[in-house]
């Protein structure tokens, strides 16, 4: 049966929902570190409600030993510790009697990466691949013997998932916790130059040779033995798939994953530290041993303090780049142009015949004035008759203009308005008879 | 002579990486050992290279500190003089690289660990004054704005120096180049004994460097006396500043001090830098040919 897969939102989301929090002081972690060597040291597998507070009060005796109420104080830890899944009641006996406690394996996991020294040796790395050889051997012979799908389960799947995957798992956190030493290490180097300087020159580099000693062997057996460890898995993994025993194809596929991992943990390291060796070798032999005094660095700040009043500047090569000239390439134009047009602005004069109305107004009102007519009104009229209607109003102010130059009107106190026509209206001029002008 | 894989000049204009190194030094490169190729080949080819270089006027330096650089001596190669803040951020940066507590990350520092320690060294205000030379009233805000531009610009240059290695926005690997910063505050004598010494081998030069040029590639701003002054006396023709940004990477070409009279009996004639005698072609038979002589001058 293939474990499924799980999906790490439903995972999260199942966390989130259970509200955990992990609050811890270094009282507690001492208490909790109390617990579990005692219970190594001892070999206990749990403690009376009197010997928890027996051990609270010997660490908090340590940590903080001007502390008071310490039976309060430890019923209260107790109960924080069982409240974050740190401390578990295991005597089931409820309240017929007081309660035993163990770690839980929260709490061991926690305790055991403060305290346990498990950096990769070569002694140590070459136990574990060794018996992850062995591991594996066994596997492939049990996969070349299953038959069943229960067999592939118990002999091929169950190992690689529990007793396999855990070795491969105990690489790895020594890995990290080798990871964590190289830190201290380049810490250590540090601290060393900056108390001692030159007095630190053999130290550092007896400290550099051991640790390049020491990551070349765990480099070469992680090479040789991961490479034995993935033929293996690699024969496995034909047999799985040759019986279609899918949850044991997928088990391989894990640990292949994990070897790899552990191989290129070996690479990477190796890599990194030799760019830091060397970076130090030089060091020490550039800097330090060349200003055993350390009296550079002091001056050097004097002079940069001092620069801007006794400024200098180190002089460098500075060749011009090679001017390459280009290709002249014809100017390509096919954007279209903007430019104005070249059309004529004025346009040339047209033959029309020329109409003078004021001579065609003049001819009409003296034809009008020589039938006698009365007055202004009658005139404009007659004139209209023979006008368009959109020129009717202009031509009744030249009407008045040549009867006022061609008759003689009569002057009157009013003179009246008179309509025209619909929409023109006129002051009435009476007009003399006979007095026309000369 | 050592031993070496080359034998003549021709063995080293030869090989392939050669053009890369020639090219690089020539542009003021510092290359170290941690230009394994390149370290290695120079080298190898030190002693052909220090005579094919001193023809042009230059000295292949190689200090005992483990890096290789070029120093124009005479006038037949370009060589500018670094501005004042590539001097007094690769001073910082030496400094930092002299710290045994950069030895911790392997001499890889972060970008602002370099500004606070050349402020912590010079002083804010002296910092911000050198940064901004000319300007006599300026906001802080805005002058504070400039020095980090300026120190970004001048980190750029040094890198491109081979002083720095730029390995993303944040942070930088110190080189061992960076002690030629130290060298007026290495030797046992008076630093003004030192830099005399350096300053008769071309080595460097007394006063502000180049001329120093904004962040995004402007001069400075003339202050308003300037301005009175260049108004009385006005200048013939002068480019805009953003025409002269455009060759901001040009640098300024210096020329150089002559030799003196008993240095250039020393060296003799030498022949024209870009005409070498036919021997040096001796091993390349029928692959180079030296070029023809240039014609009398028949005046």
């Amino acid at each position: 049966m293939t474990e499924p897969a799980k999906d790490p939102q439903l995972v999260l989301a199942a966390l989130a929902r259970s509200h955990p929090v992990i609050e811890l002081g270094t009282l507690d972690l001492c208490f909790l570190a109390a617990l579990h060597l005692q219970a190594e040291g001892a070999v206990i597998s749990a403690f009376s409600e009197e010997k928890l507070s027996e051990l609270f009060e010997q660490a908090c005796a340590l940590v903080e030993p001007y502390a008071e109420n310490l039976k309060r104080r430890a019923t209260h830890t107790i109960q924080r510790l069982r409240d974050q899944k740190l401390l578990a009641r295991v005597d089931g006996a409820g309240v017929l009697r007081a309660g035993e406690f163990a770690l839980t394996r929260l709490a061991a996991s926690i305790i055991e990466s403060y305290l346990a020294d498990e950096s990769l040796t070569r002694e140590n790395l070459t136990q574990l691949t060794r018996s992850l050889r062995v591991s594996l051997a066994e596997i492939l012979t049990r996969a070349n013997e299953a038959k069943e799908l229960a067999d592939w389960r118990n002999a091929v799947e169950a190992p690689l998932r529990v007793s396999v995957s855990d070795l491969v798992s105990g690489i790895e956190r020594r890995q990290r916790s080798l990871d964590l030493e190289q830190q201290e290490f380049q810490t250590r180097i540090a601290k060393l130059l900056e108390s001692d300087w030159f007095g630190a020159v053999d130290q550092c580099l007896e400290l550099l040779e051991s640790t390049s000693r020491t990551l070349t062997e765990l480099n070469e057996i992680l090479l040789r033995d991961a490479h034995e460890l993935s033929s293996l898995l690699q024969d496995i993994q034909e047999i799985t798939v040759d019986a279609q025993a899918e949850g044991a194809e997928a088990a391989v596929e894990r640990v292949m994953e994990q070897v790899d991992r552990i191989r290129a943990w070996g690479a990477a390291r190796q890599r990194a530290w030799s760019e830091y060796y060397q970076y130090v070798h030089r060091y020490l032999c550039d800097v330090v041993r060349l200003d055993p005094s350390r009296a550079l660095i002091q001056r050097l700040r004097e002079q940069l303090s001092q620069h801007t009043s006794r400024p200098f500047a180190l002089s460098v090569a500075a060749a011009a780049s090679p001017r390459l000239l280009r290709e002249i390439e014809p100017f390509k134009d096919d954007k279209p142009k903007v430019s104005r047009p070249r059309a004529e602005r004025e346009r040339p004069p047209a033959d029309n015949d020329a109409v003078d109305q004021h001579a065609i107004v003049e001819e009409l009102v003296q034809g009008a004035l020589s039938r006698g007519s009365l007055g202004l009104c009658e005139v404009t009229q007659l004139v209209n008759a023979e006008t368009p209607n959109e020129l009717q109003f202009v031509t009744a102010g030249r009407v008045a203009q040549v009867v006022g130059r061609l008759a003689r009107t009569t002057i009157d106190r009013d003179r009246p308005w008179v309509s025209v026509n619909e929409g023109l209206v006129i002051e009435e001029w009476k007009l003399v008879k006979g007095g026309a002008h000369d | 002579m050592t031993d070496t894989r080359y034998l003549a000049l021709g063995d080293v204009v030869g090989d392939e990486l050669f053009p890369d190194v020639d090219l690089a030094l020539r542009r003021g490169r510092h290359i170290d050992r941690e230009d394994n190729l390149w370290y290695t080949f120079l080298v190898d080819a030190q002693a052909l290279l220090e005579a094919f270089y001193r023809r042009y006027g230059c000295e292949l330096i190689h200090p005992a500190d483990g890096y290789f650089y070029l120093l124009p001596t005479g006038d037949k190669l370009g060589r500018r003089h670094l501005s004042v803040p590539e001097m007094l951020v690769g001073q910082a940066l030496t400094l930092l690289y002299l710290d045994p507590a950069t030895l911790q990350s392997g001499g890889v520092i972060k970008r602002a660990d370099a500004l606070s320690h050349l402020a912590a060294v010079m002083g804010s205000d002296a910092l911000t004054r050198a940064f901004n030379p000319k300007r006599k009233r300026v906001d802080e805000r805005v002058a504070q704005e400039t020095v980090r531009g300026k120190f970004a610009e001048a980190l750029r240059r040094l890198g491109a120096l081979g002083f720095v290695d730029l390995l993303d926005s944040d942070a930088l690997r110190l080189r061992p180049g960076l002690l030629r910063f130290a060298e007026p505050v290495r030797g046992r004598g008076s630093p003004a004994e030192a830099l005399e010494r350096l300053v008769a081998r071309g080595e460097l030069v007394l006063g502000d460097g180049e001329l120093d040029v904004d962040e995004d590639g402007e001069f400075p701003e003339e202050s308003p006396e300037d301005d009175e002054a260049s108004s009385k006396t006005p200048e013939p023709f002068e480019f805009p500043s953003e025409v002269l940004s455009e060759f901001e990477d040009f640098g300024e070409q210096v020329s150089p001090a002559r030799h003196p009279q008993s240095e250039l009996e020393e060296l003799g004639e030498p022949p024209s830098p870009l005409r070498p005698p036919p021997s040096e072609f001796e091993d390349f038979a029928g692959e180079f040919s030296p070029p023809p002589e240039p014609p009398e001058d028949e005046t």
